[in-house]
């Protein structure tokens, strides 16, 4: 179920009701039950997966922390991690190296005896892979100590605010946090109530209605000129934001009020006047992730070749990043081109804080404002990978945006209306928050009318422009 | 006093009384808004949400045409009004399915008994999506004012009633539409005809054609919709035709849910059309605005077509008739 149907309106509740009627060290239990309810609700069959990949998880990082012969623990390591990586592998990548092959075998005239077959992929599967993988690199690295209670291993790995699509969280963060007996924290209850309500605007009132716009401009890029081309290719990073953002912000609020502090995903990306700042702001718990597993340790070992051996991790974390997003030719080319992004910014570094300092660049007004412009047009440029369906509409998009001008596209005037007062409302508070966090305070106002008031507005903008009865989140086909 | 200092202590009470203060404060805004828009709403002289209100409430013409976007441009008014000899309401609307259908049937047959009711049924009318039900939300404002309609709304979500406990929720993404029906702006939109809204491009795409694909599963609550509209017409005394109106594109094999909403027709006597893939149409692109809708003047002839097609039918019904008195 997602957090914007009803049923998870009555579902949450129920399980908090529950959640609290445990005693303490068997809340545990409620959850685990709750979280596999959840996930049972997408598609019964697949919650085997999540079952599997856990007990792999909880099973390997107990025989690896139960030896001390390295040569059996690298072997327990690889096996788990082979193990835990295979579901991924299998139901992300199957279909396209299948037909990757045969079509390269209808090519050279060699017949290909099985059918094309087509897999569901189980939702979340890339998140809790993930947290998964994670758990067991820390076991193995001695920077965690082996679970022995698979129940709080299986919570870990199926915890239902976070299993559809993140943030992706940390056994460190969360293994003590889920032994722990929590206790009812109102200043926690509230932020997470905040949080949710938050993470609704986004979601209805911002995502899903630039959604609308995109959609029928993106499902149609042979009909559209390079100008209504240009203006959804602009709008979509704000769609992505307000959809995976909101969604965090519901996952990281649920997870509050229940009792546990989760590690944010977005920190106001579209305020970062560097590249390697936006990739510090945008969907951080898989950039961290992918730092902490898969960046560093590769910049390690490149790093007699110096800042060319940056360069070559950059290429391949971001290269990764892609092929984690899907296996298709999109997200390759759009995780290249962070790669390249970043690379870029690395290389001339230097250069440009010498510049920066010579002409105290670093606090003028205009500088700032032009790094954040940049920066999203550099972040947005990349995205139409990312958004069309094939290589070849994303071809046509950057053709067109460059040689087909003419009208812009306007579809149902109030779509752009309601688009545009959303999408306002969202700037006006993340440019509030980045620049005057403690001027304004409307949420967390000391007197309670306007707090009541502020609360009450965004409830009221949901109900008056949201899009109900909608689409998924973006990221639940990751 | 004492209990003042005691609630001001405690963190609970205090908490609970913030939520009950909040929930009281939505609940009011909800309903001066709800009831602000609800009066708009119904204020309106014009405008999609107007006709549908004409619809439901106030058309007593003879011939009602009831379908989507295709049933509201494809039907012209002129040409069926005179050649008929009835007066004409065109209550197509855009984006509806056929829950909608029904609805508008019933609200109408509360009132009184049109002479003739077309419904244009679409390819693929039977075929499961989530849209059909999710547009009867252009119901949602006469909620409480149809209890006729109440169960077809329902249909929309299981947790339809409580959402509707909210007066905002029926008006929902409706604001700047309302606000520009009010009738200080409504001078400012393109009118209708008795309903009808006329297409005016020409189509110069060239023809395509679908390869035959498997059939699918039928939607049985969207089957028993049909049936029902066929059942309380027939019982009502309402000639009824069911007709597929012209689309620029054809498939190698014929629409299951077409194939099926004709066997139904059958059980019931009730005429049914199909001029889906007609050939006559397929060969005049220039007849069209876009591959699923005709233009104007492809309306024109297609309604013109469609009254030939209705009279030879009401000749052989009369020559039945006569045979049987005789």
């Amino acid at each position: 179920m997602a957090f914007t149907s009803f049923n998870f309106l009555i579902f949450f509740p129920l399980v908090l009701i529950l959640y609290w009627l445990t005693p303490g060290k068997y809340r545990y239990i409620t959850l685990l039950i709750a979280s596999y309810f959840f996930y049972i609700n997408v598609k019964p069959v697949l919650a085997l997966v999540l079952f599997g990949v856990s007990a792999a998880a909880w099973g390997f990082a107990l025989l690896m922390s139960g030896t001390r012969n390295e040569k059996k623990r690298r072997t327990y390591f690889l096996v788990n991690i082979i193990i835990v990586l295979l579901p991924l592998v299998f139901f992300k990548y199957f279909s396209a190296i299948n037909n990757a092959l045969l079509k390269y075998l209808t090519e050279i005239r060699l017949n290909w005896p099985l059918p094309e077959m087509r897999f569901i992929l189980p939702i979340g599967i890339s998140f809790y892979t993930f947290m998964a993988l994670g758990y067991a690199i820390d076991v193995y690295n001695d920077e965690l100590k082996a679970e022995r209670n698979p129940g709080i291993i299986g919570l870990f790995i199926s915890f239902f605010p976070l299993i559809l699509s993140g943030p992706i969280e940390r056994a460190g963060n969360m293994l003590p946090q889920f032994r722990k007996a929590q206790s009812p924290d109102f200043a926690l209850i509230a932020k997470g109530l905040q949080l949710i309500l938050w993470g609704y605007f986004m979601k209805l009132v911002v995502a899903d209605r630039i959604g609308i716009y995109v959609t029928s401009v993106y499902s149609h890029v042979e009909h559209h000129n390079g100008t209504s081309l240009l203006f959804a290719s602009m709008l979509y990073p704000f769609q992505l934001y307000a959809d995976l953002g909101g969604y965090s912000l519901i996952a990281i609020g649920c997870s509050n009020i229940l009792g546990y502090k989760i590690i944010p995903n977005f920190n106001r990306p579209f305020f970062a006047p560097t590249m390697a700042e936006f990739w510090r702001r945008w969907h951080m718990s898989l950039i961290t992730w992918l730092t902490d597993y898969v960046y560093t340790p590769l910049s390690f070992a490149l790093r007699k070749y110096k800042v060319w051996g940056i360069v070559c991790a950059l290429l391949l974390t971001f290269l990764l990043s892609g092929i984690w997003h899907g296996a298709t030719m999109t997200f390759l080319m759009w995780g290249l081109m962070q790669g390249i992004f970043l690379s870029a910014e690395a290389l001339l570094n230097q250069r440009k804080s010498i510049i920066e300092k010579k002409y105290s660049l670093e606090k003028k007004r205009w500088y700032i404002v032009a790094g954040i412009v940049f920066t999203f047009l550099m972040f947005s440029s990349s995205m139409v990978f990312s958004r069309a369906a094939t290589f070849h509409d994303a071809m046509v998009v950057y053709n067109k945006i460059f040689t087909e001008h003419g009208p812009l596209f306007v579809g149902s005037p109030s779509t752009m209306i309601y688009l545009g007062c959303g999408l306002i409302l969202l700037l006006l508070k993340d440019f509030l928050d980045e620049f005057y966090p403690h001027k304004i305070k409307l949420f967390d106002n000391d007197n309670t009318i306007v707090r009541t008031m502020s609360y009450s507005a965004i409830i009221i903008i949901i109900l008056l422009i949201g899009v109900f009865d909608s689409s998924q989140f973006i990221y639940f086909q990751f | 006093m004492k209990l003042f200092q005691c609630i001001k202590q405690n963190k609970y009470i205090k908490r609970t009384i913030h939520i009950i203060f909040l929930l009281a404060t939505v609940a009011v805004i909800d309903l001066a808004l709800g009831n602000l828009l609800e009066n708009f709403y119904f204020k309106q002289k014009s405008g999609w949400l107007y006709r549908t209100t004409y619809a439901l409430n106030e058309t007593t013409a003879d011939l009602v045409i009831i379908g989507s976007s295709r049933a509201n441009h494809h039907y012209h008014p002129e040409v069926l009004s005179k050649n008929l000899n009835l007066t004409y309401y065109n209550a197509g609307r855009d984006g509806s399915y056929i829950f909608y259908h029904y609805a508008v049937i019933r609200s109408i047959l509360k009132r009184y008994k049109p002479k003739v009711i077309i419904f244009d049924f679409i390819k693929t009318g039977f075929k499961p999506s989530q849209e059909s039900y999710h547009r009867t939300a252009y119901l949602l404002p006469y909620y409480r004012s149809h209890p006729e309609l109440r169960d077809i709304i329902e249909t929309k979500s299981t947790f339809e009633k409580i959402k509707l406990l909210s007066r905002i929720y029926p008006y929902n993404s409706m604001l700047v539409t309302i606000a520009a029906g009010h009738p200080a702006l409504h001078s400012t939109r393109d009118g209708d005809n008795k309903g009808f809204i006329p297409l005016l491009d020409k189509w110069n795409e060239p023809l395509v054609s679908y390869k035959a694909s498997p059939c699918y599963d039928f939607d049985k609550k969207e089957v028993s919709i049909y049936e029902s509209i066929l059942s309380d017409c027939k019982k009502s005394g309402i000639q009824l035709y069911v007709v597929v109106s012209p689309y620029y594109y054809k498939h190698e094999s014929p629409d299951c849910s077409v194939v099926e909403a004709r066997k139904i027709a059958a059980k019931y006597n009730v005429p049914f059309f199909d001029f889906g893939e007609n050939q006559y149409f397929l060969d005049k692109p220039y007849l069209f605005d876009d591959s699923y809708h005709l233009n104007e003047n492809g309306a024109r002839v297609f309604s013109a077509q469609l009254v030939e097609a209705i009279k030879q039918e009401e000749s052989k019904t009369y020559a039945f008739q006569s045979n049987l008195d005789q």
